[in-house]
């Protein structure tokens, strides 16, 4: 029986809202996307883990659709999207495809893509695999896959292994998200944001993450991510521009993934100092002039 | 005792173009300038539980449209510490304001001001009217026109408690012995809103550039401005200028009576900020900057 974790929350207010919305459908699972803006080019900003919708985007919306058209969707498992519970509806391909289905239901030829995190993968799959639809790929913290090291404290605990202690990441942990999901989400996204005063992304994001739950999270572990050969082969199939943001002090991804993934693709690297994981969301400035200018040079 | 080493100063948004101090009776009041707009915008400090940098959200903005000016109060920043009670008097203050528009050569200007400050600049313009083109005066303290706030009157300030608990930190002898408690016990009441840690912090240190005695002199062992709730009301029904009277819903150290009174007695418009608390221009600058920025431009086109 599921449980009812918290009562949905009226949504805030937003600095902009959509021009058009809808939702695309693949296999009866619904996928709701928005687009703000008009003109060239179009920037479309990429799912990230279930964990978290669109609007993790929501410092970049507003800023970027004074300069571009921007569309972005509800990955499968949040937001307005649909939760399927089989493991294979997350696989990654499965995002590649959503995210096709967006980009013609809005009848979007090209696009500069922006993923963030678990993002990297069905960027570098779009970028790999359909040259013909995107320009350029920037990449936000990316967990890549392809080289690089995990954090120490991340291999201590296995996912799948029944633990009598909860403390740091050993809730990082199937039966503890079972347990006490809400517990899991704040302190994942407590060291998504480790910089002084994240109270407000840090609310934010534990409400976003609490729109889903434990058993379609769960779904999205039983699928698999790229493998380190089949990273590195996507990588070299890259022929655009590139540019990897990352924290030296990201505090779930280790900046050693964001180096790999820059050099494998030839792209540009940007080391932020002091950030978190999610500097889109704390360091908007910086994060979207970053953007702005990456669009610039090559839309 | 010693208090925190100051930390390295913040980067700014904008940096003064011009700094200078007035010296009157050996005290050096330490004063920035910034831009050169025609108009001028005076914005008064605080008590020494703080200095000029609270305006820090004002200043890049307001400078844009006016010559903004501001000053660390005797007691803090980088103006000097007196040592005697008489020096902390809201006269001396308000005569500091006077003394600095004359250093800076402006003849007339809009007056800003928080909590003491806001007192500061509406006696200013009831004393000088020609100094005044308007002020706004943000949570303003006049003292005696109206009842205290009832969070200063829970507890005695001036002598030793058994507590330390909440309002017994306003004490002076819990100042000397835990000055960092009050200031973080004090802003986080005063920052009441959400996601307020970074103001906090930064309201914080700022008290403890100044240190707990002069505090003490200005809150405790100064001379009070007014002998009684008539003088001061009489006082503030003195004041010709257009007033602004801002203040904030959740405010834990001035009333929402005494914001009233003011804008009563001066003709002036009052504006209530819902869920905001006592430093709504820390932890609200686009709003409450809108509103500085409307006012001061609806006097200056009167002018002009």
């Amino acid at each position: 029986m599921a449980v009812e974790l918290t009562t949905q929350t009226r949504e805030q207010t937003r600095a902009r809202s959509p021009d058009d919305s809808g939702y695309v459908e693949r296999d009866g699972v619904m996928v709701y996307y928005e687009v703000y803006g008009t003109g060239e080019p179009t920037i479309l900003l990429l799912p990230t883990w279930s964990l978290l919708h669109s609007r993790h985007w929501k410092m970049q919306i507003p800023f970027l659709a004074r300069h571009c058209r921007v569309v972005t969707f509800d990955g499968r498992g949040n937001g307005r999207s649909d939760r399927p519970t089989d493991p294979e509806a997350y696989y990654e391909r499965e995002f590649v495809a959503d995210s096709l289905a967006v980009l013609d239901a809005t009848e979007t030829g090209r696009v500069v893509i922006v993923g963030f995190s678990l993002g990297w993968q069905s960027g570098l799959l779009l970028a790999a695999e359909h040259p013909e639809r995107v320009n350029g790929a920037v990449f936000i913290g990316p967990s890549f896959m392809g080289g690089g090291e995990p954090l120490p404290e991340r291999t201590v605990y296995d996912f799948d292994t029944e633990y009598d202690t909860t403390e740091g990441w050993a809730k990082h942990n199937r039966f503890h998200w079972l347990r006490d999901y809400r517990d899991w989400v704040e302190f994942f996204i407590s060291r998504m944001f480790t910089e002084p005063h994240s109270t407000k992304p840090i609310e934010d994001a534990v409400g976003w993450g609490l729109e889903t739950d434990a058993e379609v999270m769960l779904a999205t572990m039983g699928a698999p991510v790229l493998s380190p050969e089949e990273s590195r082969a996507l990588c070299r199939r890259v022929r655009y521009p590139v540019l990897v943001i990352h924290s030296e002090q990201d505090a779930l991804n280790s900046v050693t993934r964001a180096v790999a993934f820059a050099d494998q693709t030839g792209g540009e690297l940007v080391l932020l100092e002091g950030s978190g994981h999610a500097p889109h969301l704390r360091d908007p400035v910086k994060v979207n002039l970053l953007l702005r200018d990456f669009i610039r040079r090559h839309a | 005792m010693s208090v925190a080493a100051p930390a390295r100063e913040q980067t700014r948004a904008r940096y003064p173009d011009a700094e200078g101090y007035v010296e009157r009776d050996g005290v050096r009041v330490s004063y920035e300038v910034y831009g050169d707009a025609p108009t001028t915008f005076l914005l008064f400090p605080t008590s020494p539980i703080s200095h000029s940098r609270l305006w820090k959200a004002q200043i890049p903005y307001l400078s844009r449209y006016f010559r903004v000016i501001t000053f660390d109060p005797r007691g803090n920043g980088k103006s000097d510490r007196p040592e005697t009670p008489e020096a902390y008097s809201y006269w001396e203050y308000v005569q500091d304001g006077r003394d600095i528009l004359e250093a800076t050569g402006t003849e007339t200007a809009l007056l800003g001001g928080i909590c003491d400050g806001g007192g500061w600049a509406l006696m200013l313009a009831a004393i000088h009217p020609t100094a005044a083109l308007g002020v706004a005066a943000i949570a303003p303290c006049v003292p005696r026109l109206t009842p205290t706030h009832p969070n200063h009157l829970r507890y005695p300030s001036d002598v030793p408690l058994d507590t330390d608990e909440g309002w017994a930190k306003c004490n002076v002898h819990y100042w000397r012995r835990d000055y960092r408690g009050f200031l973080e016990f004090f802003f986080s009441q005063q920052i009441p809103e959400p996601h307020s840690t970074k103001q906090i912090e930064d309201c914080v240190q700022w008290g403890l550039d100044g240190g707990p005695e002069s505090l003490v002199l200005c809150d405790e062992e100064a001379p009070a401005p007014f002998a009684t709730e008539e003088e001061a009301r009489e006082l503030m029904g003195r004041i010709r200028c257009p007033v602004l009277v801002v203040h904030g819903e959740l405010d834990g150290c001035q009333t929402r009576e005494r914001a009233a009174a003011v804008a009563e007695l001066t003709g002036g418009t009052l504006v209530a900020f819902e869920g905001a608390g006592h430093l709504p221009q820390a932890r609200h600058p686009v709003k409450v900057n809108e509103l500085i920025r409307e006012f001061g431009q609806s006097l200056e086109r009167r002018t002009m």
